[in-house]
């Protein structure tokens, strides 16, 4: 099991990496595999591209002129290619992806697919399929079929951003009515960076006063600071449920106090969720602006009021530029979990609250539409990853400037 | 007062201002749960163990429970077999692409965790293991590795090499240096990982839900599905059990911790 532990030199620290590989064949085939094949499914386009893979062949070689219906070829390879979907029980899902594109297929599509299966139509196709199902003299059917062919699609990444691609192949914006994405987006880091900045400057008295108190004090403030990060986070939530309800503490408060005259709504609102988050996340911001505190002598400070600065001055220019650090990874930390919250807009947010992965998760478990949740799994991710870049860009620029 | 008192005294203050504002909802909930009616308010209007004395004889809150305590052990005990070897090798290894296979490791616990249960999904559905406590714990155990690694990577650096070195040298073979000598010294750390690694497996949720189906539901999944519509003083009393349970291992972590530093001393 362990063949290199007490074998030295460079042989030995070679053969010793052998044992971080059981560890990374498991992240590898329970994590990146799974989480890479979901995240295919944003531009997997096997429904239109294998499943109308004839259709869309027939259409490539004679397009019809604008406006106009395609010839027998093409109807042809329809009854071909649905009757073998049907048989294959991958009918519904073509229709859910044509109908994804063109609004109103669904149904034409699954009812074409039985006749095609059960050998109603014989040739010529044609004049066969429109007299059954009239609705395929729609030029523009035929039209999403042939710019929807291929194993791969954008559809879904342009979905995600709200944008579509129109009758020319190029990419526009939705209509309004069925923008939203980009507003949830928006909402999102919105609602991850007002999260980040509140932690930012609650953890600072919070982080000042571990550092200045007795060593005995500080370590029991501290350890309170810590206590709700190992608390679940699915309790803390219901807690806050229990504690901002109707008949709850914060309302019996209020009225008591003769603050509002009858209790008021406080969850389900975008309040209850940021007191919430803050909660939950303000000991990680705690935790690394303690650390970067802690390397700081007092000293600094005193001698800076000393020499006659105004307290805000001095601790703007002689400690803040000593903590950013602590504060710039406290807040990186805090912004990565906040972009990525799913319980706590579920159980306490409106319905105006929610955030991308509510909407991942909405995707998945109600409309079984793979495609935009995994297209919007990659846009989180995206995001992410230029705020990790950005990040590590940001860091060796100012190490450069600062030769330590 | 001098002005350098008055600030301290702010500082103090509004540090238990805001303490205040992260634990008064926690402990509020342990009076509430210990109400006598049917629902939760403010102020209780009569204090009784009712609603303790309904988790145990509900049988479903044992039964997840019971889920639970199998999940977060296969999985801790998955994490630290895989683990451990992978601390060693990363804290006195050297090789190429050692920061890849660490980014790689850690991954499970930066990705967005919807994402994760949505991917873990998908892939368990299509080999027929959706609804097994077993896909559970093994995505709980990949997201609790990199929390082990570390753990157990922090205690190795503080460890005497020339220890294995001699007990070789003395004719003990790899694995009994590895279980007699390694691993009693290193003790602490990985006690701390596998506290954490539990922890993690027993709070989590998302992919719970996700994979949870029936009777294989964990503890969180049923407070989960229950909240949604209202809380129930039996919620509220999980809770307060929930809470205690965790801070009780954090007296445990803490506790090994300071056992961990008087043995470096």
């Amino acid at each position: 099991m362990t063949p290199a532990v007490g074998v030295s030199g460079r042989r030995g620290e070679r053969l010793l990496a052998l044992l971080v590989l059981p560890a990374l064949v498991f992240v590898l085939a329970v994590f990146v595999v799974p989480v890479a094949r979901f995240l295919s499914l944003a531009v997997d386009n096997a429904e239109l591209g294998l499943g109308l893979s004839r259709t869309v062949a027939a259409l490539d070689a004679e397009p019809p002129a604008e406006g106009e219906v395609p010839g027998e070829a093409a109807f042809a390879a329809l009854v071909a290619d649905l009757a073998a979907a049907r048989t294959a029980q991958q009918d519904a899902l073509i229709a859910q992806a044509l109908n994804q594109r063109m609004v109103g297929t669904r149904f034409l599509v699954i009812k074409t697919a039985r006749d095609a299966a059960r050998g109603e139509f014989a040739a010529p196709f044609k004049p066969a399929v429109l007299a059954a199902h009239p609705d395929w003299a729609d030029p523009e059917i035929w039209r999403t079929i042939a710019a929807n062919g291929g194993r791969l699609t954008d559809y879904h990444l342009l979905a995600a951003l709200d944008l579509r691609r129109d009758a020319a192949g190029d990419i526009a914006q939705a209509p309004p009515e069925a923008t939203l994405f980009r507003q949830l987006l928006g909402r999102t880091v919105w609602i991850s960076v007002v999260v980040t900045a509140a932690c930012a400057l609650l953890a600072l008295p919070l982080a000042s006063a571990i550092t200045a108190a007795p060593p005995g004090w500080s370590r029991v403030l501290f350890a309170l600071v810590l206590f709700p990060l190992w608390s679940s986070l699915l309790v803390r939530t219901v807690i806050w449920i229990i504690v901002l309800q109707r008949n709850g503490p914060v309302n019996a408060a209020l009225v008591a106090t003769g603050l509002t005259d009858a209790p008021m709504t406080l969850i389900y609102t975008r309040f209850s969720l940021y007191l919430a988050m803050i909660q939950v996340l303000l000991p990680l911001m705690v935790l690394s602006v303690v650390s970067v505190m802690r390397r700081v002598p007092p000293s600094y400070m005193k001698a800076a009021l000393s020499l006659g600065a105004p307290w805000f001055t001095a601790w703007r220019t002689v400690q803040l530029p000593l903590i950013l650090p602590g504060l710039m990874a406290g807040s990186a930390i805090v912004f990565v979990f906040a972009i990525g919250y799913y319980v706590t807009p579920l159980l306490v947010g409106g319905p105006g609250d929610q955030m991308i992965s509510s909407m991942i998760a909405f995707y998945t478990n109600r409309t079984l539409n793979w495609g935009l949740a995994a297209a919007l799994s990659v846009q989180v991710l995206a995001l992410l990853a230029a705020m990790t870049l950005t990040g590590l860009a940001l860091r060796a620029l100012a190490r450069r400037s600062v030769p330590a | 007062m001098s002005a350098a008192r008055l600030r301290s005294v702010a500082m103090y203050a509004l540090a238990a201002l805001i303490l205040c504002y992260m634990l008064a909802p926690l402990l509020l909930v342990f009076p509430m749960s210990l109400t006598s009616g049917n629902t939760l308010q403010f102020p209780v209007r009569g204090y009784s163990l009712r609603w303790y004395e309904e988790l145990i004889a509900d049988g479903r809150w044992l039964a997840a429970l019971k889920v639970s305590m199998i999940v977060g052990a296969l999985s801790t005990l998955l994490a630290l077999t895989l683990g451990i070897p992978a601390a060693i090798a990363l804290a006195w290894g050297r090789f190429p692409g050692k920061r890849i296979v660490s980014a790689i490791l850690a991954a499970p616990i930066v990705t967005p965790i919807v994402i994760v249960g949505v991917a873990a999904y998908f892939f368990f559905s299509r080999i027929g293991l959706v609804g097994d406590r077993v896909s559970i714990a093994l995505i709980h155990a990949a997201i609790a590795l990199p929390v082990v690694v570390s753990t157990v990577a922090a205690s190795l650096t503080t460890f005497d090499r020339n220890l294995l070195r001699a007990s070789a040298s003395l004719g003990a073979g790899t694995l009994r240096g590895f279980f007699e000598i390694l691993l009693p010294l290193i003790a602490p750390g990985v006690a701390a990982g596998a506290i954490i690694a539990f922890i993690i497996s027993f709070d989590e949720v998302v992919v719970a839900s996700f994979l949870s189906v029936g009777a294989d539901r964990t503890l969180p999944r049923m407070i989960f599905s229950g909240v949604r519509e209202s809380v129930s003083p039996a919620v509220a009393a999980v809770s307060v059990v929930l809470m205690t349970f965790s801070a009780l291992l954090l007296a445990l972590l803490g506790w090994l911790q300071s056992r961990g530093r008087r043995r470096g001393r």
